[in-house]
């Protein structure tokens, strides 16, 4: 038996720590959802088409890319306590903080991926950039689309990785401390792209191509899930009570059981979508119905991975290292 | 150079919380937040019961988490006396700090929205003075020293002392050592 009375306790961290909430899970979304569509659309266009020699295959939806990571900011912005000392971030470098990499990390990566993004616009579209500097600048960049796919690439690869690093690093809380969170978040992110990108495509080639891969990534996905909670289960003691919130069906922790649950629903469930829809023949319209279930099943991938994070980051805080 | 710890002699405390109303007095420290707590721990089966009374604070650690996520080098370790500390204007509020502290030390100030925490009294001992909480310990449980001097009180309690950190496991090396502690597993 052991009674604890504990006097003194900040209010911040008793009964548990609560410093992040869901505008930190949104900034983790948006800035996977950015790096995915980064990630996936230098896939589409560094590819080699049957159909065409040369051109990009994805210009409508990497232009998302810069302003959905912008939006991501805006919400860690609101979280930060003191917001008028923001620019500290850019008077240091500090190289043992996932954050300060973070920070230097989207300032590079927004007008990376806006450049990238204008590169992507064909000729014969470009007039519906409007401004003329942005017609000049698309003009400019369209000669170095594939060298901007393939740094786009790498930098979204960074930026998925580091939206699990930023958790991962944290000794204190074992739920995050995993050196398999990044490659979750990184799969997750992927995933997350491509069904971005299937419902903003409007070529079937193009929606067909990212059904095929979000089919791997999602499976990749499930997998790393799974092995996720079973390293945890396996590991210290602080590891195996950090995941229980997940599998205790009890008043308290209900929304962390029904966070799993409906990922074990939705993550399968558009899995299952997209195999259909890879073995039915389609023509190069697709129908509206094919459509719909394209974007059903994009809809749950971008779900889940929203779930993902909102439940991690509350769950992450309900136990510490002992 | 020198390296200031705290030990605390867990025979002497009598759990009379006047370390954590000097800390409040001492620090400004806003409402419903501490910079110093006491832990009253019973274990056992009746009648067969040990209580321990845990004095908590900032461990000031060697390996500091806190310092290391700090995004903008707001959290620093004085590399002149080993306290883990804060240039308050640098802080942003992120809370990265708070989240990587094994040992939950840290709080926002709501007042000013930077994250503060024990600081081992600094500018009392940049005075000569002791902290607060070890002034004002009526059992001299707490005691503040200079490890690097060999003559120190606190060089010479922990040689002659089994002593304990908390949570060494998360590798942070803590400079708040414990005499008398109930061992864990």
């Amino acid at each position: 038996m052991t009674e604890v009375t504990i006097t003194g306790m900040n209010s911040i961290t008793y009964p548990h720590l609560e410093v992040w909430n869901w505008l930190v899970a949104m900034y983790l979304f948006l800035g996977g959802l950015s790096a995915g569509i980064l990630i996936m659309s230098a896939i589409a266009n560094l590819r080699k088409w049957p159909d065409s020699a040369s051109g990009p295959h994805c210009e409508k939806g990497v232009m998302f890319a810069p302003f959905i990571l912008a939006f991501g900011m805006l919400f860690i912005f609101l979280d930060l306590e003191r917001k008028t000392n923001i620019f500290w971030f850019y008077l240091t470098l500090q190289p043992f903080s996932p954050m300060s990499w973070g920070a230097w990390g989207i300032m590079i990566i927004i007008p990376v991926s806006f450049l990238y993004a204008l590169s992507t616009a064909p000729p014969e579209s470009r007039h519906n950039l409007r401004f003329g500097v942005l017609i000049k600048l698309s003009d400019m960049m369209w000669p170095h689309m594939k060298r901007l796919a393939m740094i786009s690439f790498g930098l979204g690869i960074f930026l998925g990785i580091y939206t699990g690093v930023l958790l991962s690093n944290m000794l204190a809380r074992p739920l995050w401390n995993s050196p398999i969170l990044p490659v979750l978040f990184l799969t997750s992110a992927s995933s997350t792209g491509a069904a971005f990108l299937i419902i903003v495509a409007r070529r079937a080639a193009v929606k067909l191509f990212y059904t095929k891969l979000d089919i791997w990534l999602i499976f990749a996905e499930i997998v790393i899930i799974v092995l996720f909670f079973y390293g945890q289960y396996n590991s210290s003691v602080s590891s195996k009570a950090s995941i229980m919130p997940f599998f205790t069906l009890s008043h308290e922790f209900f929304f962390y059981f029904f966070a799993v649950f409906l990922m074990a629903v939705l993550l399968p469930l558009a899995l299952v979508m997209k195999l259909i829809e890879m073995r039915e023949d389609h023509a190069d319209v697709l129908s509206e119905a094919t459509i719909f279930r394209m974007n059903l099943s994009a809809v749950m991938v971008l779900t889940g991975g929203l779930i993902i994070r909102l439940a991690l980051i509350y769950a992450g805080q309900l136990v510490k290292f002992m | 150079m020198s390296k200031y710890v705290m030990v605390i002699d867990q025979r002497r405390c009598i759990g009379c919380m006047a370390c954590i109303v000097a800390c409040k007095a001492e620090n400004d420290v806003p409402e419903e937040h501490f910079r110093t707590r006491v832990i009253q721990e019973v274990e056992g089966e009746f009648p067969k019961l040990r209580m321990e009374l845990r004095s908590e604070l900032c461990n000031h650690c060697d390996n500091p988490p806190c310092v290391y996520n700090c995004p903008t080098g707001a959290s620093y370790k004085d590399k002149e006396n080993g306290m883990v500390l804060l240039k308050k204007n640098r802080c942003v509020g992120c809370k990265a700090c708070i989240a990587s502290c094994p040992y939950d030390a840290r709080y926002i100030d709501p007042r000013h929205g930077y994250a503060d925490k024990c600081t081992f009294c600094s500018h009392r001992v940049a005075k000569g003075k002791e902290p607060a909480c070890v002034q004002t310990c009526i059992g001299r449980s707490r005691i503040f020293g200079d490890i690097e001097d060999p003559e120190s009180e606190v060089s010479l309690l922990l040689r002659e002392h089994h002593h304990e950190v908390l949570k060494p496991a998360a590798g942070t090396e803590p400079n708040v050592y414990y005499i008398n502690r109930i061992l864990k597993g």
